[in-house]
């Protein structure tokens, strides 16, 4: 019966992360909820490098900013076309990914991560003093845009179906890419790049695609952000701020679509409800990470991807591939 | 011009001091070490403390906050990076940020986040040249080659400091001696942490206060210790005040540029010689 049921589930997983988000929605007031579900892609995109690659980068803000400030820039200097800028974001996201991703993909661990950070302070430094004149450093600047037919954007209810519309179109890429021959190389190349080498694939190659599409989709992000609160400041750039992903990423579980779904909700109901109740907000997240990297590391979605494989044991052997359909 | 060059040296001779620890961390345990940032800025506050509290001078506080930090540093050791040990280092470096923001969270609490400045604790300048520098900039200089002489004797001449140094060849050989190599690590990482302290007692008096001094300099550390190659214990000596002499002289020209510079150089000795960790 249970089973049977799961069965069902992962078969329609899109149109169930449909319907839990349109729950959300009532539950936890509109704009709350566009927050949570771009903040979803997002994670998606760090997850992408993280749970799938195993690269750890720790200062993953620079894409998401890069997105935001060419968004809102495009917005002010070039075009009130919306989607015009969001295709300047995103282009400028898979931009920034081809020429950094040369020097960053080549390096793995700690000097990956902090490459990432090394780059992330250089983009701050240049939005919050270099470019101050166009950028407005520390004040930001503000994005508004015209509407484009029914695209009004100021009207949130639009802005929440368009984003809604947006992460399932993200999830939907992302599952699918993740299934396909280039996801089964990003986790070889998690667990041995040596091997998956000695196999003739160009590991290079497969590191840069993986790259620059978390780059891109970090961008998407980014503009989607902008989309939602027409106004940039340097808090979407700031390197301080990437340990919010990893956390986010950790508490879902690493390497699973649904986790980093499930993990991005979790922080954004974490980050927008304790601080009411805690005053040590920094304090407790710090706790909870050590407990995360110490006892819980797989995260929620490893605890249920578990509970669901004991249920389904019996019916193992008619599963083709149970690590990839994940 | 000579200014310049003091500034340099200075900045070089407290990156040193700092770096030393990460390094040596590093090098030994493979963890890249977030907290050493909160040893360094508790180390500035206790500092501050025992100045207004206790009354006693800036050198007496000195030895406090430098002596404080070792039951911290045990901790951290004891409970955190000891069971990290061989591990993935990407939870090494999440479990070490996340000591870090629980340290910065208690240093907010206890101290309150605004920043305390701290005047110059010598007070007195000399001239050279027919420029005026401070005597204090050209004590830390000095202490900072007196710790460079000190580590490469004891890295080089004691039983302890070869011990460490085998450690950072090859740890598994070193533990087929029947060497108890946690022990060892455990002395060069309080021993780094405590430099670590020293750093940020004797950068106090330039900089003011606040519970976020550690961040940024813990960053610049890093990209000392990664152009210095991971490790290096005279690597990390030169790349200090290289990258020292780097931010006075950028900081010269374009003031908010200085702390970038640094990371557009550990950029261009990456492309140049990525390094495998």
């Amino acid at each position: 019966m249970l089973n049977a049921t799961l069965k069902i589930l992962q078969k329609f997983d899109l149109l169930v992360i449909a319907v839990l988000f349109l729950l959300l929605a009532p539950i936890i007031s509109m704009d709350r909820s566009i927050d949570f579900m771009i903040f979803c892609i997002f994670v998606l995109a760090y997850d992408l490098l993280y749970g799938y690659m195993g690269r750890l980068s720790f200062g993953h803000m620079l894409y998401l900013g890069v997105g935001a400030y060419a968004f809102a820039l495009s917005g002010e200097y070039l075009a009130a076309n919306v989607f015009l800028a969001l295709l300047i974001a995103v282009g400028s996201g898979a931009a920034t990914g081809l020429i950094v991703g040369p020097i960053v993909v080549r390096t793995t661990g700690a000097c990956f991560a902090l490459i990432n950070l090394a780059l992330n302070q250089l983009g701050y430094f240049l939005v919050l003093v270099a470019f101050s004149r166009w950028t407005g450093g520390e004040d930001g600047m503000s994005a508004s845009f015209k509407r484009v037919g029914i695209f009004n954007f100021s009207n949130h209810t639009i802005v929440f179906c368009f984003t809604f519309a947006c992460m399932l179109l993200v999830v939907f890429l992302v599952r699918r890419l993740t299934n396909s021959l280039l996801g089964i190389l990003l986790r070889g190349i998690k667990e041995n790049e040596t091997r998956v080498k000695f196999l003739g694939y160009d590991t290079f190659v497969i590191k840069m695609a993986a790259f620059i599409l978390s780059t891109t989709l970090s961008a998407f992000a980014g503009a989607l952000f902008i989309i939602n609160y027409s106004y940039v400041t340097t808090s979407f750039i700031d390197p301080l701020r990437s340990v919010e992903v990893i956390f986010a990423c950790l508490i879902g579980g690493a390497g699973s679509v649904y986790g980093a779904l499930a993990g991005g909700v979790g922080y954004k109901l974490i980050s927008n409800y304790l601080p009411n109740y805690i005053q040590r907000w920094e304090m407790f997240l710090g706790v909870v990470l050590l407990l995360l990297v110490f006892k819980f590391r797989s995260g929620v979605w490893g605890y249920v991807a578990a509970f669901v494989k004991r249920c389904d044991r019996p019916a193992e052997e008619t599963k083709s591939h149970p690590e990839v359909s994940r | 011009m000579i200014s310049t060059l003091a500034y340099g040296l200075t900045v070089g001779g407290i990156l040193y001091i700092i770096s030393i620890g990460l390094s040596l961390t590093f090098g030994t345990m493979r963890i890249v070490n977030f907290a050493h940032a909160l040893v360094y800025t508790l180390a500035a506050y206790i500092l501050v403390t025992s100045m207004h509290v206790l009354g006693v001078g800036f050198f007496l506080s000195a030895i406090i906050a430098v002596a404080a930090v070792i039951p911290l540093s045990y901790v951290i050791e004891r409970f955190v990076i000891r069971r990290l040990y061989g591990q993935s280092i990407d939870y090494a470096i999440i479990a070490t940020f996340a000591v870090l923001l629980i340290g910065v969270d208690a240093i907010k609490w206890i101290w309150g986040a605004v920043p305390i400045p701290l005047s110059d604790p010598v007070g007195a300048s000399f001239s050279l040249l027919g420029v005026e520098l401070p005597v204090y900039r050209f004590i830390i200089i000095l202490i900072s080659l007196l710790i460079f002489a000190g580590l490469e004797l004891f890295f080089g001449r004691t039983v302890v400091g070869k011990i460490i140094v085998a450690g950072l060849e090859d740890k598994e050989a070193l533990a087929s001696l029947g060497i108890n190599v946690d022990k060892y690590f455990a002395v060069a990482f309080t021993l780094g942490s405590c430099l670590a302290a020293l750093g940020g007692v004797l950068y106090a008096p330039i900089t003011a206060i606040n519970p976020y001094m550690g961040f940024q300099v813990l960053l610049i550390c890093f990209a000392v210790v990664v152009v210095g190659g991971m490790g290096s214990i005279r690597g990390t000596f030169v790349a200090a005040f290289a990258l020292g002499m780097v931010m006075s002289i950028t900081g010269r020209f374009w003031g908010p540029a200085a702390d970038t510079m640094v990371f557009v150089v550990l950029g261009l000795v990456l492309i140049v010689k990525p390094i495998e960790a």
